[in-house]
């Protein structure tokens, strides 16, 4: 029977995103243990302050911008035996200030010969004999630079989103599954699975303290996002690179781009993600590109609960970045606060105390430091840990609500799976670049 | 004597525990006999030596399971059995073993299909996906390329519909035919025909003509359907029957010109190599497979097809199968376009009417489908006489599995071959259950049309894997546009052929007069 369990179980465990979030989730550290009914607790991780000693660990960044340089502190801090070793950007200006950052703050030398320019740097840095890659380069290129780690053996930290369209994010599904099988260990910046007050919350709610999920909201309204002017001398692709959170083939747009992180722990929450979208938006403020300035999507669960998402990028407006779970019992925001439905406080996450003995965030450990301990941890411990379909799943939740506001279009999951849709240029170089900054018109495809 | 020796070796003291150390060296004993029982009839040699199918034989030794870089051997019973140590394996063994015992007594292996048991539809049965997983346990390997990356996703999110031999069919035997389609070019055998048509035919009266295609070789035969009134349907005592033949309703139909045969890959390919869309459009994911767009002005058809569509049995003047409604209606389009007539598919009662010939029983020849059909037990133990219904129908019992030509069977009353058997016919209605019953009773309905909206379409008429009840003229049954591209690994799914479905072909008719538009 151990092979017919064995097929089973597989079938069981590809069959829902349910499970993969949860396995995302398992990263942190043991998360679900079995009680004594058979039925699963959830309970609280373990947290370290600290990696453990272990073998070297040497990392190569693929994408030098100011992402990349916090990334490769916060894996520098992570623990001992850690070094950043190689460096890639197309851009010489980037990867300089990177190179000359962590220099300033770690003493690192990073030698010419392993300092790659171009849109070919990436295979480079794979190929310098490193241990682990830091893909922080605009989430365009994700699916190329991760399908090229996972087949080298890499380990690999990379930012979120991981793509910006059906067909990138199923390549990071497929990437993720050889990455499985290959035994490599992945984390994918959405800290706040790593997060100490998200994490016990989480616990807490999986163990039914807010009862049966019924609803949630998201948010991530903010302030305008930095642009940059095309300058003279700067051909398309140097333009729109300059400029990324501006282009949809670049960034996806800032519900994706940004607004992931939100929809990722509801989907997180609730151990499934959307089966469809109707969504709306539009541009009122941007001065460059092609991007919406705000989306309000209705996202349905196949259990007909309902997500509502909203992301707005414009200045003085009210903003809010947050989530908002609501259950038969209670509701919760997810991060540190439970009640019940007569608004009494049921729970709440203690954090630490600061000097003068008040409660602080900032007394906790940083999910960012967190999440790289964690991949380190993984990886020298040998704990399983790929977060990189569960991030694909709620990429593509993110592109499936962008396709229903640009379009006006309800739509589904089913149609994202078997969805053509690749945006940008198929080989990537400087020079004229094929797109223009057309705004999507809804109810007009 | 005999208690003395009874008593030796079952001592009244203790008779209970010998009792049970004899029983447990039996156990022993029968255990090692049973395991060398079934190493000896796991081996490949024992598996081959019936020799009832030394071609399974040679076709394994020429596979990848046999003949690999890696110098791994796969052997019979690791395919055609569940795998070792699951008592599955022991359940299958001991059925499959009695099988082939009866096999080899009451039949002739020269008689057995084996081609057809290579068909997918009859290889998932003796082939067991469990054991292909318990060997191939990482489906995501080092040197998987990015298409296999996609389909192996593509197979793990769709996994209760797909099996390993969707994609891996001839992976255990070799065949030349897979060879070929691993090496299809479509436009190869779409040659530059010699001599070409100038002009299509003119037809200026109600009978038999030729249409000529201009600019291909192709020619066929088209012939006067008169129209007149007739039941559609059939009564509720047919043998055979399904619920959704009925209603009976009277009907009454315009006359029309219909395609004395199926259109064949002659006349397909003539259409594929004017059309041929070169690259797979980008259609996003909103596109329906019931977009029928109109453009006629330039239109584009199929996208070369995965894998050779006949399967191996040949093209010329067989059926064509395998395109999609959509394709089909495009043909008909370019059809119209090449020749100046308003040629299309038949609707589901100018099918029936033509199927029929004038006659109003289940078949247009004579015959009972009781006698015919192997559904029937008594048939199935004691034969039956199909002389008639084998020289007019091209159905389960007399196809070898696959199309035959049109000539291999006599036509109809008006002429028109293989409208039952051979290949389902698509039909322009949406299918539904109850479209006669839709209908209102008593009067006489002048040309339906079937139901506005649908979302499959009515196919027709029976194939060569129908049983003889399928072929009657009023057997009805539709599209399963889903089902039929399930195996299909490109992203989107093509809207031009489908990947699961070989019996389905299309035949045309043309309005008369043709109305000018």
């Amino acid at each position: 029977m151990g092979q017919d369990s064995k097929l089973s179980g597989r079938r069981d465990f590809l069959k829902g995103a349910a499970t993969v979030a949860a396995v995302g989730a398992l990263g942190a550290s043991t998360l679900f243990k079995s009680c004594s009914r058979g039925r699963t607790t959830a309970v609280m991780p373990e947290f370290l302050d600290q990696a453990p000693d272990g073998r070297v660990l040497k990392a190569g960044i693929i994408g030098c911008g100011y992402r990349a340089i916090g990334a490769a502190i916060n894996f520098l801090n992570a623990g001992n035996g850690l070094e950043v070793t190689a460096l890639g950007d197309v851009f010489e200006n980037r990867l300089n200030h990177c190179r000359q950052e962590l220099n300033e703050r770690f003493d690192v030398e990073i030698a010419d010969e392993n300092c790659f320019i171009g849109f070919d740097a990436y295979e480079k840095v794979i190929d310098s004999d490193v241990d682990i890659v830091i893909l922080a380069t605009p989430p365009f290129f994700r699916p190329l630079h991760f399908e090229a780690a996972v087949r080298a053996r890499k380990h690999v930290f990379m930012e979120k989103p991981v793509a910006v369209d059906p067909v990138g994010a199923r390549s990071i599904m497929a990437s993720a599954r050889m990455a499985d099988a290959a035994g490599l260990k992945v984390v994918t910046g959405t800290q706040r699975r790593h997060q100490r007050d998200y994490l016990s919350t989480y616990a807490h709610i999986k163990n039914g303290i807010i009862g049966d999920i019924v609803g949630a909201n998201c948010y991530w309204n903010q302030s305008r996002l930095w642009h940059v002017n095309r300058q003279q001398g700067w051909d398309d692709m140097t333009a729109m690179l300059r400029d990324w959170v501006n282009w949809c083939w670049l960034s996806g747009d800032h519900i994706v781009e940004q607004h992931m992180h939100n929809i990722d722990v509801i989907n997180w929450f609730t151990g499934k993600h959307p089966v469809k979208a109707v969504g709306f938006g539009a541009r009122h403020r941007r001065i460059t590109g092609d991007q919406y300035d705000f989306f309000s999507v209705d996202y349905i669960y196949d259990d007909k609960t309902h997500m509502h998402s909203m992301c707005r990028q414009i200045d003085e407006c009210s903003n809010n970045v947050s989530e908002y779970i609501v259950g038969t019992e209670g509701a919760s925001n997810c991060q540190n606060t439970i009640i019940n439905h007569k608004g009494e406080t049921i729970w709440s996450f203690e954090y630490p105390l600061d000097e003068e003995g008040q409660p602080s965030r900032r007394e906790m450990k940083s999910p960012y430091d967190q999440e790289i301990i964690n991949l380190v941890d993984a990886i020298r411990s040998n704990k399983p840990l790929n977060e990189a379909e569960a991030c694909a799943v709620s990429t593509m939740v993110a592109i499936m609500g962008r396709i229903s506001a640009y379009t006006g279009q309800e739509v589904t999951w089913e149609q994202m799976m078997n969805s053509g849709m690749r945006l940008g240029p198929s080989e990537p170089a400087f020079g004229p670049v094929n797109i223009r900054a057309e705004i999507p018109v809804p109810g007009s495809a | 004597m005999l208690s003395r020796i009874k008593n030796f070796l079952l001592p009244k003291k203790r008779r209970f525990s010998t009792l049970f150390l004899y029983g447990f060296f039996l156990g022993i004993i029968f255990i090692i006999l049973f395991s060398r029982v079934m190493d000896y009839t796991s081996t490949d040699e024992f598996c081959m030596s019936c020799h009832v199918h030394p071609h399974a034989e040679d076709a394994w030794r020429l596979s990848t399971h046999y003949d690999n870089p890696s110098g791994v051997v796969t052997h019979c019973v690791e395919c055609h059995l569940p795998p070792k140590g699951t008592f599955r394996h022991y359940t299958a063994k001991a059925v499959t073993g009695a099988r082939d015992v009866y096999g080899l007594i009451f039949k002739d292996p020269d008689n057995i299909n084996w081609e057809a048991k290579r068909h997918i539809s009859e290889a998932v049965k003796h082939t067991y996906e469990e054991s292909c997983i318990s060997c191939h346990q990482n489906l995501f390997p080092l040197q998987l390329t990015e298409e296999g990356m996609h389909a192996h996703l593509y197979y793990e999110d769709n996994i209760d519909d797909l099996n390993c031999l969707n994609c891996h069919l001839h992976v255990g035997h070799y065949s030349e035919h897979a060879q070929e389609m691993i090496d299809f070019g479509f436009d190869q055998i779409a040659e530059e025909p010699e001599y070409v048509y100038e002009s299509s035919a003119i037809v200026v009266e109600f009978e038999k003509y030729t249409e000529t295609i201009p600019e291909t070789d192709v020619a066929f035969d088209m012939l006067p359907i008169p129209g007149g009134r007739f039941m559609i349907g059939s009564p509720e005592k047919e043998p055979g029957r399904d619920e959704d033949e009925g209603p009976t309703r009277e009907v009454e139909l315009s006359p029309f010109f219909m395609s004395e045969i199926e259109v064949s890959w002659e006349m397909y390919m003539a259409f594929f190599r004017e059309t041929m869309s070169e690259g797979r459009l980008d259609h996003g994911s909103h596109v329906s497979h019931e977009d029928t767009g109109n453009e006629l002005d330039a239109i584009t058809g199929p996208t070369p097809p995965w894998g050779s569509p006949d399967q191996g049995w040949g093209y010329g003047d067989r059926p064509a199968i395998t395109m999609t409604w959509h394709a089909a209606n495009t043909f008909c389009k370019w059809l119209s376009q090449k020749t100046g007539k308003p040629y299309r598919l038949p609707t589901e009662a100018e099918w029936e009417f033509a199927a029929r010939g004038g006659t109003d029983s289940p078949y247009f020849f004579e015959g009972n489908p009781r006698d015919f059909t192997r559904q029937r037990f008594f048939n199935r133990l004691f034969g039956a006489d199909t002389t008639n219904i084998n020289s007019y129908v091209i159905y389960d019992e007399n196809s070898y599995s696959r199309t035959q030509s049109p000539d291999a069977v006599r036509p109809n009353q008006y002429g028109l071959r293989n409208m039952l058997g051979n290949v389902w016919e698509f039909c322009s209605d949406y299918y539904a259950e109850d479209a006669y019953a839709e209908y209102p009773g008593g009067q006489v309905i002048r040309d339906p049309q079937g139901p506005a909206h649908g979302n499959e379409r009515v196919i027709r008429g029976g194939s060569f894997n129908s049983d003889a009840y399928e072929v009657r003229s009023a057997s009805r049954s539709h599209t399963r546009h889903d089902a039929w591209l399930i195996t299909d690994p490109q992203i989107p799914k093509s809207i031009w052929w489908y990947s699961d479905v070989f019996d389905v072909g299309f035949r045309v008719v043309m309005d008369w007069p043709p109305e000018q538009e």
